[in-house]
């Protein structure tokens, strides 16, 4: 084919429109924003030389209180390539402060803010306790964070601890545990309050991806510890060890279990894992609220509580485990 | 030749079409913002430079930060612009995020319960502290162009004074104060709200204007010894070049004619960064001008003006005259240094305002 002079030129004006119009539809199209990830990792000096960077693995254990979220911590901590430690109560406070500030147009960009908010957890999360493989951090309501903070830490990984909604709130009231934006007068409001936290915090959770983020229930996790146990650890990548059935003996140990006098849960957790308090709700709940039960709260049904159930069949347990709850009820393991 | 026209025709529309539809599918990356307000610590000292191998610079706690505050309408961002100005330095736009945690901050250590919930926690002052700094390091210097000394400005940030001069102990204060009569008149003549004043009563503004001044004041003078300087307003805009000679050797940097001339380098790099939303912002492209020294004369309620001194003492303890309207701010009182104020000296020099300098009603001129 010839190639003459009016072919070029009409060539190259074609082009030329091509270009101008990726020109213009750069300008008109939305643009995304250039990967986070991308960005150098934010890095924290703890203490004496230890170092820690954002794209550490680390693993957040939360869910509604109540809802077995010490156990859990407890149950990892006896691990020895894990420590959580105890609930540190500004993670949260942090999370909450920050999420009022992307509301506003601030004077610092989102950038640098993801990178302070990012290097203030990493300083508490390393801090408050002795050094780990993995780091991992309890405090119940962070997982209503889950999307952003899987942002802000890409090698993250997220426990969400379910439970039923009818036990977390009797829990809640008869110890009189301090809930912010909890009634604890009314058995109604905190059933309300439990169904719209655990909603958000699952889709928190899914969105965050199964890869990312694994529910556990509070009552598998009580009835069949081992089977329960060895799931979460395949998901957190780690080997089985078979200390975490018996954390009670990991506690006040170095690089075991360590807890805090003034939590709510500490007496419970300092017992072996038992089912005490399964079905201690049942015959609790005022029969108005038993009767509106599914009303009030629809993530019982959704997660397959039997709203109308008192109580529902959670499962039988596995026989080693049923002793623990005997020796339990027989007044074996102390208090302090 | 038609049929060729048309195949030509043909296969543009097919390339238009499919690179719309690339671009509309893989999305274009956003193009970076005019001030590249992206900076680690690693860009800070590195530069641009590929230098991957080389670790970067850690700021700790010995980071010699500069912070500049006061109460709203003092001058604290003439105060900042000129000292963006100065080529060692960069302070840039308020953040509004520090003054906010530094005061979630406070409120934890205050209640004693929760400080014991916290140390059983493992979050002890130590962990907590260097949370803070890394929080502030982080924003401090993502915050603007990299710079030999780091400043920055938000004004209710000096209400934890002493608290940043414990977590950076090489960290240099320069608390701006001006006579409250002129501060309360800026934030109600041009609606500055503030949380917790009322805008629409001069003796509410005023009265709390005292205690807030007087809470950063005195942790100013408590601060390690030549870590916090007061600077009075008037004073830098009557004489910038005196005032900025001493800041600047206080601070410990060389002089540099720039600082006097701050509407020269706006927006420019290295130079001083202004923002859209700052509420002194149409103020402070001008050069340093007297022009708001005394706007505030004639605007207070005479039933206030009656009890200025009961209701903002700080003015008499900073040597603002309370019954002056203005006070010749060109011969200035001295500020009372806290060693020699007592109750009873208060009365004293109360009198010997009346007795030494007798009240005449100077009118400022413009030069």
């Amino acid at each position: 084919m010839r190639v003459s002079a009016r072919r070029v030129l009409t060539g190259l004006l074609i082009l030329g429109g091509i270009s101008t119009l990726t020109q213009f539809l750069r300008f008109c199209l939305p643009c995304r924003q250039p990967s986070q990830g991308a960005g150098e990792p934010v890095t924290v000096l703890v203490r004496d030389g230890w170092r820690v960077s954002s794209d550490v693995p680390l693993v957040f254990v939360g869910g509604v209180p109540r809802s077995g979220t010490t156990l859990m911590r407890a149950m990892l901590d006896a691990h020895p390539a894990v420590r959580c430690g105890e609930e540190t109560r500004v993670v949260p406070r942090i999370l909450g402060l920050k999420l009022g500030w992307a509301a506003e147009k601030e004077g610092v960009s989102t950038k640098v803010l993801d990178r302070a908010v990012t290097a203030f957890l990493l300083q508490i999360i390393a801090g408050h306790g002795e050094p780990a493989p993995l780091l991992c951090n309890k405090d119940p309501f962070t997982l209503k964070s889950a999307k952003y903070l899987a942002h802000l830490f890409p090698n993250s990984k997220f426990l969400l601890m379910l439970r039923d909604g009818r036990a977390a709130v009797y829990s809640m009231i008869s110890r009189r545990v301090t809930i912010g934006g909890f009634d604890l007068s009314s058995y109604r409001d905190c059933l309300a309050k439990w169904s719209g936290a655990t909603q958000a915090m699952l889709t928190q959770c899914t969105q965050v991806g199964s890869k990312r983020c694994l529910a556990v229930r509070y009552e598998r996790l009580v009835l069949h510890p081992r089977s329960t146990l060895q799931t979460v650890l395949k998901f957190l990548g780690l080997p089985w060890h078979e200390g975490v059935l018996h954390h009670e003996e990991a506690i006040g140990k170095p690089g075991g279990v360590s807890l805090s006098k003034t939590e709510r849960s500490t007496d419970q957790v300092m017992r072996p894992v038992n089912l005490d308090a399964l079905t201690r709700w049942v015959g609790h709940m005022p029969p108005d609220v038993m009767a509106d039960m599914d009303a009030i709260a629809p993530m019982l049904g959704r997660l397959g509580y039997d709203p109308r159930a008192n109580p529902p069949n959670y499962g039988q347990s596995d026989p080693q485990f049923l002793n623990n709850t005997q020796r339990l009820l027989r007044g074996d393991f102390k208090t302090l | 030749m038609r049929g060729q026209k048309v195949s030509m025709l043909l296969g543009c529309a097919l390339l238009c079409s499919a690179s719309l539809l690339y671009l509309g599918l893989s999305g274009i990356d956003c193009p970076p913002p005019d001030h590249a307000h992206r900076h680690t610590w690693a860009d800070a000292h590195l530069g641009s430079t590929n230098q991957s191998q080389a670790s970067p610079i850690y700021y700790g706690e010995d980071t010699p930060l500069i912070f500049i505050g006061g109460f709203p309408r003092s001058g604290t961002t003439l105060m900042r612009a000129m000292l963006d100005a100065h080529n060692a330095v960069r302070c840039g736009e308020e953040t509004r995020v520090i003054p906010r945690l530094l005061a979630m901050r406070a409120t934890w250590s205050r209640s004693a319960r929760e400080r014991v919930r916290l140390d059983e926690a493992g979050v002890t002052d130590q962990v907590l502290d260097s949370a803070m700094r890394a929080f502030l390091l982080e924003v401090i210097i993502g915050h603007g162009e990299p710079a030999a000394r780091l400043c920055n400005k938000d004004p209710f940030a000096l209400k934890s004074l002493s608290y940043l001069a414990r977590i950076f102990p090489q960290a240099k204060f320069v608390l701006m104060l001006r006579d409250g009569r002129a501060t309360v008149h800026s934030m109600i003549s041009r609606k500055v709200t503030i949380s917790g004043f009322d805008l629409t009563s001069y003796r509410d503004c005023l009265t709390k204007w005292s205690r807030a001044v007087e809470g950063m004041y005195s942790q100013c003078q408590g601060a390690p010894e030549g870590s916090c300087l007061p600077v009075r307003y008037e004073q830098l805009v009557l004489h910038p070049e005196v005032e900025m000679r001493k800041l600047l050797s206080f601070l410990g940097l060389p002089w540099d004619p720039a600082v006097l001339h701050h509407e020269d380098l706006i927006g420019k790099a290295g130079g001083v960064s202004l923002s859209k939303v700052e509420r002194s912002t149409d103020q402070v492209v001008n050069p340093v001008n007297t022009d708001a020294l005394s706007k505030w004369v004639g605007h207070i309620p005479s039933d206030v003006l009656r009890e200025m001194d009961d209701i903002a003492p700080m003015l008499a303890r900073l040597g603002y005259d309370p019954l002056a309207n203005p006070p010749d701010y060109a011969r200035p009182d001295p500020i009372i240094a806290p060693k020699n104020y007592t109750l009873a000296d208060d009365d004293f020099l109360l009198l010997s305002f009346r007795e030494q300098k007798p009240y005449i009603p100077v009118r400022w001129r413009r030069r």
